[in-house]
């Protein structure tokens, strides 16, 4: 479960660039339940799931995922609750290991390192077996340097590697963002395959009006820094692109702006 | 003529012992400067830390491997001390380190007593190497070579590890090494420290074989250190970590050789002792900026390709 209450996050404050990304938000995400973000660019989606991370510092509210109060812990002591793929491709796997390697680095999520060899011949097999259904020939290539894999490969090994350790929470940044049409659909196909399977409770931030309401059971929209819709199964399952946009234009009083968000 | 008509026996082993010697001041380079990407430049003040540590204990009678011991822990503090300072305190890292690096100039001159101790006649750990009848020519080699081998062994073990592998991707991605529950700033930490330990336990070495302990002998010994990493990685191209890290010793004494061949004969090819120091810059920067040279020309080439 994660709940958060009144969250405020301001960047850069008392400065000329200061930015109130967050305003106030309020949201609670029972156990199991898939919700999907969007809005246009500044409304506060990545910003939302870097405070539910760690990675930016709340200036009001609270936070707690799994029953457990979070606001103010670091990135790595969260970790152990909530695994996450980022839009970054690159920044979710370390270029200069292995497949296998950074397999074992994410086995290792919110446990204790110790000095033991890392990849050994039971761990390798897991790997393999979770490799396989991914079928990109990927569990024949575990020597390879991760850093050879093209953009989707690595989204790909990047999901795989969030559900190697125990936890309950999947935080997804645009990660499909970056990729090309026909990857993108795969690894979404991908999440929604692993979502089921682990019954994970998931955020995915995206871009896509049109992906937001297919996948799920949740999608909300924010704006400026707050929630502005709120729509959830059965209501949502019937709603178009269009709706979604007469629903928003209603509660706000004013239209979207945001070709990007539109076109998507 | 052969590479023997271009050295002779002693110019040849002193460089294979050199080599060894700094080889451990490559792999300590190695671990800072490409798995924590921390410029780290406290190694010219560990350096000669380490081996006035070793000097101060083996002239007051302790068992020479127990002080190389502690010239490891020595080093090793010298280098939480710049970890403090960049990370604790957010000090630009090359900045920090020089501050240490300074710092431990007059360090080193209070720990000796002296700028400069003498360790002839002394029990190091060599003398036992000479005691079976080996001329110090190959028993020095043999000592250092036994303690890199050690060295090299069980680094290759700790980065295998779990923990090990983190280490190693503190300096690529801390993100997303924080994102998988790992403390990178404790990683750093170790990191410093442990690179600061063998670059220390270099110095004890090179005390112990050479005869003396000097506050200045700690000068340059980031550039020796990076000529090891450089020049492995050039001759010896490899994913595998016990390749690499043998790769930093190798790198090490293939540079020791290529200047001992220079020396003996910078007089044929019109150069004097002094220009190597230029040379050895000449050799860091190219062998740095090659993978950019190569990576442009492959860019031209690709972009030349798609145009016609």
């Amino acid at each position: 479960m994660i709940s958060v209450e009144n969250l405020h996050v301001v960047f850069n404050p008392g400065t000329a660039i200061e930015n109130h990304a967050l305003r106030g938000v309020s949201l609670t995400i029972p156990t199991g339940a898939f919700v999907t973000v969007i809005g246009s660019n500044g409304a506060g989606k990545s910003t939302l799931l870097g405070a539910l991370s760690g990675e930016a510092a709340p200036t009001q509210g609270r936070i707690r995922i799994e029953d457990q109060e979070v606001t103010f812990q670091p990135v790595h002591k969260r970790a152990k609750l909530a695994a996450r793929v980022f839009q970054d491709p690159l920044a979710g796997t370390c270029a200069t290991l292995s497949i296998e390697e950074n397999m074992a680095l994410a086995l290792k999520r919110g446990g204790r390192r110790g000095f033991g060899k890392a990849v050994r011949e039971e761990r390798r097999a897991l790997f393999r077996e979770r490799l396989k259904p991914l079928g990109l020939g990927l569990e024949n290539r575990l020597g390879d340097r991760i850093g050879l894999l093209s953009g989707g490969q690595r989204q790909a090994v990047s999901l795989v590697m969030a559900t190697l350790a125990p936890s309950r929470i999947l935080l997804l940044d645009e990660h499909t963002a970056a990729l090309d049409p026909r990857m993108a659909k795969f690894v979404l196909e991908l999440t929604r395959d692993v979502v089921a399977q682990y019954g994970l409770t998931t955020l995915m931030v995206t871009h896509s009006m049109a992906d937001a309401l297919a996948h799920g059971s949740r999608t909300i929209m924010l704006h400026q820094g707050r929630i502005a819709l709120d729509v959830a199964d059965p209501e949502r399952q019937s709603m178009t692109i269009g709706d979604l946009l007469e629903m928003f234009s209603k509660v706000r009083g004013e239209e979207i702006r945001d070709d990007k968000l539109l076109l998507s | 003529m052969t590479f023997f008509n271009l050295i002779n026996a002693y110019a040849f082993w002193g460089a294979i012992e050199l080599g060894l010697i700094f080889g451990l001041v490559g792999l300590g380079v190695f671990l800072t400067f490409r798995a924590l990407d921390f410029p780290d430049l406290t190694v010219d003040g560990g350096f000669p830390l380490g081996a006035g540590v070793a000097a101060v204990l083996i002239l007051g009678g302790w068992n020479p491997w127990l002080a190389c011991l502690a010239a490891l822990g020595a080093g090793a503090l010298a280098g939480l001390a710049t970890g403090v300072l960049a990370i604790r305190f957010g000090v630009l890292h090359i900045l920090a380190s020089i501050l240490t690096m300074i710092a431990l100039f007059s360090i080193n001159i209070r720990v000796m007593g002296a700028p400069n101790l003498s360790l002839l006649g002394q029990e190091t750990i060599v003398t036992p190497f000479a005691q079976m009848g080996l001329s110090g020519l190959y028993a020095r080699p043999l000592a250092v070579g036994l303690v890199v081998l050690l060295v090299t062994g069980l680094l290759t073990l700790l980065f295998v590890s779990d923990f090990g592998l983190a280490l190693r991707a503190t300096g690529v991605n801390a993100r997303m090494l924080r994102a998988q529950g790992a403390d990178s700033r404790a990683y750093t930490y170790f990191g410093l420290a442990l690179s600061n330990g063998l670059v220390a336990l270099a110095g004890a070495l090179f005390a112990q074989t050479s005869g003396f302990a000097d506050v200045t002998s700690g000068a340059g010994t980031i550039v020796f250190g990076l000529a090891a990493v450089v020049l492995g990685e050039t001759f010896f191209r490899s994913g595998r970590i016990w390749v690499v890290l043998t790769a930093c010793v190798l790198g090490s004494i293939i540079y020791r050789l290529a200047l001992a061949v220079a020396m003996q004969n910078l007089g044929s090819v019109g150069l004097q002792a002094s220009d190597l120091n230029l040379i050895t810059a000449l050799i860091v920067a190219a062998a740095l900026i090659a993978p950019k040279i190569r990576a442009e020309m492959r860019q031209r080439a690709a972009r030349k390709g798609a145009a016609s």
